[in-house]
């Protein structure tokens, strides 16, 4: 007897160079596969290549566009900052030279540009200064080197009409432009550069230097150290980069397992066959999960490159638009190679389950390249349910904590609890296709057709559908939360003017709390304000009088925010009400829709006045009393009128007390702000003009912020999610439907037409869409619902009691319509590429 | 009769005495047709009769006279070599009958009989093929004949399976009583005899 | 005893009302050298015979013994073993993998055993150059005509040391010309000790074997005799 099965000796070295040839061959057969069929995989390449690309010039952007950390600071750590001629200045400088090495000394002159309201920067810097070099850089010519001569930068050159040889004159001194410089940090920053000294009176001198960590106590002035300087942001930029670029890549993942389990369905033969010539289940598995890594590198490698093309090719706008030089190769590296890692772990991950799949099909049957049909089991919505509910409570601990207000409390939970949404839509998702599939069993032939191949051919169309589902949750959630925060009438949240509005505020404002004018301040405020609104042409400039009370909530939750005016005559006549239209015995008028269903709402003010103690001289003119009251008032329930024709805006008044409730509590009025309304949307050079103006006049001025409405929000946020879902569902029905195109043959051959085709393509997308709009939107409200109901601090907002109801039938209705037409209109194709079948 | 048109062909090629064309015969048919002496001169003079051949020398008899092909013998060859031979009625076959016997014997198991006369076929083609297998580059006249033979056996096989086959579905589905047929088919035989 | 031995092999598949049985104790041995072939009508389980023999299904009563060793005792892995070392298949249209040259094919099995690329294909090269296709090393399987790729399925069943040849249908969809070049070629390798199992429904195909058995319905229900000389043939042979 031959010994056949041991006639290789089990010695370590061997087998696993064995192993390592074996492995070798596998991968090489997987990689030849992935070069003859790339077109097959190009929807998962394509996926993979341009969520690296957004995210490598996303990140990029995102971290190069806020000006430059430490701006001002160059490569020094500390600085001191002293007006120009101060006595200190030596003190400080040999004190600096004496401890910490060396300083870089920058002084500075403003002085007007001629013919100009600007003004210039006469600047004495060494351009090879020790901390200083990387504020400046030569664009042309040379730096100034002696007394009569400077360097301009160059919106400055053009402000003088100079150039390079030419003269200007300054200070009664003749200089000659030697040269055209810039700050690299600051590209709007005006300067004429001159060597050090030649700055006869400095407004301002900068000592730049690095104390290298140790103490900065007893210099002699007072030291800013860069590290104050940078303003700390708990989300940064790649931070946000790395969380979307999470998310698209658990999308990409769960597409990504439905195009491997085609391909390895496509290969089962050839998969059979391996494993008739002997190789281990092992060995047959690596072949696909090769695969999966090869589209991973590939994809990411050609997107991290498509990515810093990108970059490269767009980093000369994003200079001139945020104003500061960017080095080309100013990448957040971190990102770009954690993005590049995260798309081939996703590629390889979405590839692992059909690579068990397909080991576990018996090799007889793949060699006749006929899977086993799935098995018909009840797929259980238990594990599904269960994880729902898991998120759902770990989402209301989170609220908890939040609501004990205790910082970022609870923010660990509330991440578990986004996250695993995640996994409970993907184990819901198949249990949904076949509960639809039973419940399509009456329906007409090519619906039933669709239902039931979306059940058969659950592994692809279940992951097609996490991923639609995914997309729709996203956008369900933005449009909820918006809703429910835009919804809460207390806690006042919105955009805070409308475009043709513009208010000033008075300094009284920005004085301590119990502050009040003094009336001369008050008199010339109105005339300044009346004068802007003169020259803006105002339609009319209305005194908001600020009522002295405050409202107060005792049902829980969150309290009243917003300012609250009187009613005067003058501010009801602007907005066009009568006085009859006040209800005689209304106490408050409001635009905020369902205000007057609040209750447990009470009215509060000081019966002393403040103006009763002593007060201490404040800004403007005015005086600063104690602000503790001994003995308030209080009035329950009161009557709350809404109108409409009350602005809506934040800022606005669209809270106001009426004249009959200052007359009966008593409450104390003064005026605090001018409310500007225009005839046309106020520009942006008028908004300019009005904050000159009102800086002049010791006030300020407040337009319309960027801050977006509740309709704005939830809008984008739909248009996102639903593009970003039928973007899948395009992909995912593509593949879906070329793998049953044999079927569609057989259908056309039976005599099917085009509508048969269409009807079938429009049935699969429409209940993909239809499914994945329900999955997303309940999981959502799973997850919404139970975040803020056991948030103390967001108690005020109920998210069921203002259902974003629009936009929810976007994506209810409307995204499974869109599915339907598309499919319909896209899918009547002859499956002609499907004649005969691609040769193995 | 294909005896006849073979001498034919071989005197086409140009004169040929007796026992040359006994050789040649023999060699062209792959040497599986043995022919006797006897056999060709029978032949030979049958052809000289209906003026298909002639010989050359009147007074030379036996192995050394040579015959020649007539214009007669020539058109004759053409002929032949260009009519389909006669397909249209089934020859007798033996082993038809017998398994139609055997169907009609209620003691007898129609399979069996069919697996007895398949093995056996399949028995002689192992012997034919052994053939094409021992001689390597055989010539090409044994080929010729070898894959003649082994087709026909292949298609008397191919018959017992599907009869075969016709027999295991007639007794999984029985159809109507095998009576009406049958004397249809006697008929047709008949008449074919 | 026999290289391949099947003894009483059983193969039933599903259960209960719905029971099919494939195979019904069936043995048969295959020796060194020789070639059998089992021939029957579709649906006689002959599929499943070589499937079972050759460790790709597993009986489901009886035993397949390889070489003295029997599979019933044998894992998962070994198994894999056995087929990378021992066992070469040949089936009727699907025998090459697209993506690899015919050398790569011949070779892979090699490979999988772990054997050094380079090596692997030396012996592959060999093989090839032993069935005559040795230009057409580099060439993929979509260049290959039908003949071609089943003398290259017919190099990767044995090449290295592989003793047992499986064949199903070999000669499937070629034509008489290229079918017997295929059995030739098994022949050849029987010659070298190989010992070869071919199932096929087509009698020209098993006339080639050594030993024919007949397998109706799950059973072997005859087998040839070992045949006379060729001589005896021709002085029987047909008269004119």
């Amino acid at each position: 007897m031959s010994a056949a099965l041991v006639e290789r000796p089990p010695a370590v070295g061997p087998v696993l160079r064995g192993r390592v040839a074996a492995r070798r061959a596998v991968i090489r057969w997987g990689w030849r596969l992935l070069r003859r069929e790339w077109r097959q995989q190009l929807l998962i390449l394509a996926l993979v290549v341009v969520a690296v690309a957004a995210t490598v010039v996303g990140a990029t952007v995102a971290t190069n566009s806020p000006a430059p950390a430490g701006a001002g600071f160059g490569t020094a750590q500390d600085r001191v900052d002293l007006p120009g001629g101060d006595p200190r200045l030596s003190t400080v400088v040999s004190n600096v030279e004496q401890r910490f090495g060396r300083a870089d000394v920058i002084e500075n002159e403003t002085l007007p540009i001629p013919g100009s309201v600007d003004t210039f920067e006469l600047r004495a810097q060494d351009p090879h200064g020790a901390f200083g070099g990387s504020m400046l850089s030569l664009v042309r010519g040379r730096y100034p080197s002696g007394a009569h001569q400077t360097a301009l930068s160059s919106a400055l050159a053009s402000s003088f009409g100079a150039g390079v040889g030419s003269t200007v004159h300054e200070g009664g001194r003749n200089l000659t432009v030697t040269g055209i410089v810039e700050d690299p940090q600051s590209l709007l920053d005006k300067f004429a550069l001159v060597a050090p000294g030649q700055v006869p009176a400095p407004t301002t001198v900068t000592v730049l230097f690095d104390a290298g960590g140790r103490s900065t106590a007893g210099l002699g002035a007072k030291v800013l150290p860069r590290s104050q300087a940078i303003p700390s942001n708990a989300f940064n930029p790649e931070t946000i980069s790395l969380a979307g670029l999470t998310i698209g890549m658990i999308l990409i993942a769960l597409v990504a397992v439905g195009g491997f389990t085609v391909l390895a369905q496509r290969r089962l033969r050839s998969l059979g066959m391996l494993a008739s010539l002997g190789a281990t289940d092992r060995q047959v598995g690596l072949v696909v999960r090769a695969n999966g890594l090869a589209v991973g590198v590939v994809g990411s490698l050609v997107g991290a490159v498509a990515g810093i093309l990108l970059w490269l090719a767009y980093r000369p706008r994003l200079e001139s638009s945020s104003h500061h030089r960017i080095a080309p190769f100013a990448l957040p590296w971190l990102v770009v190679a954690l993005a590049v890692v995260l798309a081939v772990v996703a590629a390889y991950v979405a590839a692992r389950r059909p690579a068990r799949a397909v080991t576990r099909i018996p090799v007889v049957a793949a060699l006749s390249g006929r899977p086993p049909a799935p098995r018909a089991v009840r797929r259980s919505a238990v594990p599904g349910i269960v994880v729902l509910v898991a998120a759902f409570l770990v989402l209301g601990w989170s609220g908890s904590q939040a609501g004990q207000g205790n910082g970022n409390s609870g923010a660990p939970q509330l991440v578990i609890g986004l996250v695993l949404l995640i996994p409970g839509v993907v184990l819901l998702s198949p249990f949904l296709l076949s509960a639809a599939a039973r419940l399509g069993r009456s329906a007409p032939l090519t619906v039933r057709l669709a239902l039931r191949d979306l059940a058969r051919y659950r592994a692809r169309a279940g992951s097609a559908l996490s991923a639609i589902s995914i997309g729709v949750l996203i956008a369900v959630i933005i449009a909820i939360v918006a809703a429910a925060r835009y919804g809460n009438v207390l806690d006042y949240a919105g955009p805070n003017l409308a475009s043709d509005q513009l208010v000033l505020h008075s300094d009284v404002q920005n004085g301590p709390p119990g502050t009040v004018a003094a009336p001369a301040q008050i008199a010339s405020e109105s005339h300044a304000a009346t004068a802007l609104g003169g020259a803006l042409g105002a339609r009319h400039v209305v005194e908001l009088d600020s009522v002295d009370v405050g409202v107060d909530h005792s049902g829980g939750g969150r309290t009243f925010n917003g300012q609250i005016y009187a009613a005067t005559p003058q501010l009801l006549a602007a907005f066009g009400i009568p006085a009859s239209a006040v209800h005689a015995d209304a106490d408050i008028l409001t635009s905020r829709p369902g205000f007057s269903g609040v209750s447990g709402l009470a009215l509060e003010w000081c019966k002393v006045p403040m103006t009763a103690g002593k007060g201490t001289p404040g800004p403007g003119g005015g005086v600063v009393f104690d602000s503790t009251c001994p003995s308030s008032g209080r009035l329950a329930h009161p009557v709350v009128q809404e109108l409409g024709a009350l602005p809506t805006g934040v800022s606005a008044p669209n809270f106001v007390i009426t004249e009959h409730a200052i007359r009966t509590l008593g409450l104390r009025t003064s005026p605090t702000d001018w409310l500007v309304e225009t005839t046309s949307p106020i520009t942006a050079s008028q908004v300019r003009t009005a904050q000159q103006a009102a800086a002049a006049a010791g006030m300020s001025a407040e337009s319309k912020n960027d801050a977006p409405s509740s309709a704005e929000v939830e809008n984008w946020a739909t248009v996102f999610g639903i593009a970003l879902a039928l973007a899948i569902l395009a992909m995912s029905v593509g593949l879906i439907r070329s793998e049953t195109a044999r079927d569609l043959r057989t259908l056309t051959a039976t005599g099917a037409g085009a509508f048969s085709r269409r009807a079938l393509t429009a049935a699969t997308a429409g209940a993909l869409g239809f499914l994945g709009a329900l999955l997303g939107t309940v999981a959502g409200y799973v997850g919404v619902v139970g975040w803020i109901r056991s948030n103390a601090l967001e108690g005020g907002i109920a998210p069921l009691g203002h259902v974003p109801v629009p936009d929810l039938l976007f994506v209810l209705v409307g995204m499974p319509l869109v599915a339907v037409l598309a499919g319909f209109l896209l899918g009547g194709r002859e499956p002609k590429a499907m004649a005969h079948q691609p040769i193995e | 009769m294909s005896v006849r048109h073979a001498l034919l062909g071989l005197l086409s090629e140009g004169p040929k005495y007796g026992h040359q064309l006994r050789q040649e015969f023999e060699a062209r048919t792959g040497d599986v047709w043995a022919l006797n002496v006897g056999q060709v001169y029978t032949t030979l003079q049958r052809l000289e009769r209906d003026g298909l051949v002639a010989s050359d020398d009147e007074a030379a008899e036996g192995p050394q006279k040579a015959f020649r092909i007539t214009e007669a013998g020539a058109e004759e060859l053409a002929e032949w070599l260009r009519t389909p031979p006669d397909l249209t009625t089934p020859p007798r076959d033996e082993l038809v009958i017998k398994v139609l016997v055997a169907l009609a014997m209620p003691t007898v198991d129609v399979h069996e009989v069919i697996q007895a006369h398949r093995r056996y076929l399949v028995e002689l083609m192992q012997q034919w093929t052994r053939l094409k297998e021992d001689e390597g580059e055989f010539d090409l006249p044994l080929a010729l004949v070898v894959d003649a033979e082994l087709g026909r056996l292949d298609s008397v096989i191919r018959w017992l399976d599907s009869a075969d086959g016709r027999l295991k579905r007639a007794v999984v589905e029985p159809t109507a009583p095998t009576a009406a047929p049958a004397p249809r088919l006697r008929r047709r035989l008949a008449v074919r005899r | 005893m026999s290289f391949l031995e099947l003894r009483h092999v059983t193969k039933v598949y599903g259960d209960g009302s719905s029971e099919v049985r494939a195979l019904d104790d069936v043995s048969l041995g295959v020796d060194r050298g020789g070639l059998v072939a089992v021939m029957g009508p579709s649906g006689s389980g002959k599929s499943t015979l070589l499937t079972i023999a050759g460790s790709l299904e597993e009986p489901s009563g009886g035993e397949v013994v390889i070489d003295g060793h029997s599979l019933s005792e044998m894992s998962h892995n070994d198994k894999a073993r056995l087929r990378r070392r021992t066992i070469g298949y040949v089936f009727q249209d699907f025998n090459l993998l697209p993506g690899l040259t015919a050398a790569e094919n011949v070779s892979l099995p090699l490979e999988l055993d772990g054997t050094g690329a380079r090596r692997a294909r030396t012996a592959a090269l060999e093989a090839l150059e032993r069935l005559g296709l040795v230009e057409r090393a580099g060439h993929f399987p979509d260049q290959l005509s039908g003949g071609e790729r089943q003398r290259v399925a017919i190099a990767r069943a044995v090449v290295g040391e592989r003793r047992l040849l499986l064949a199903d249908e070999p000669s499937g969809a070629l034509d008489s010309a290229n079918s017997e070049a295929v059995m030739r070629m098994i022949l050849a390798a029987c010659k070298t000790g190989v010992a070869a199992m071919v199932v096929t429904h087509d009698a020209q195909l098993a006339a080639w074997a050594d030993r024919v058995v007949f397998l109706r319905d799950g059973t072997v229900v005859d087998q040839t005799v070992p045949p006379p000389s060729a001589e005896a043939l021709i002085s029987s042979g047909p008269k004119p």
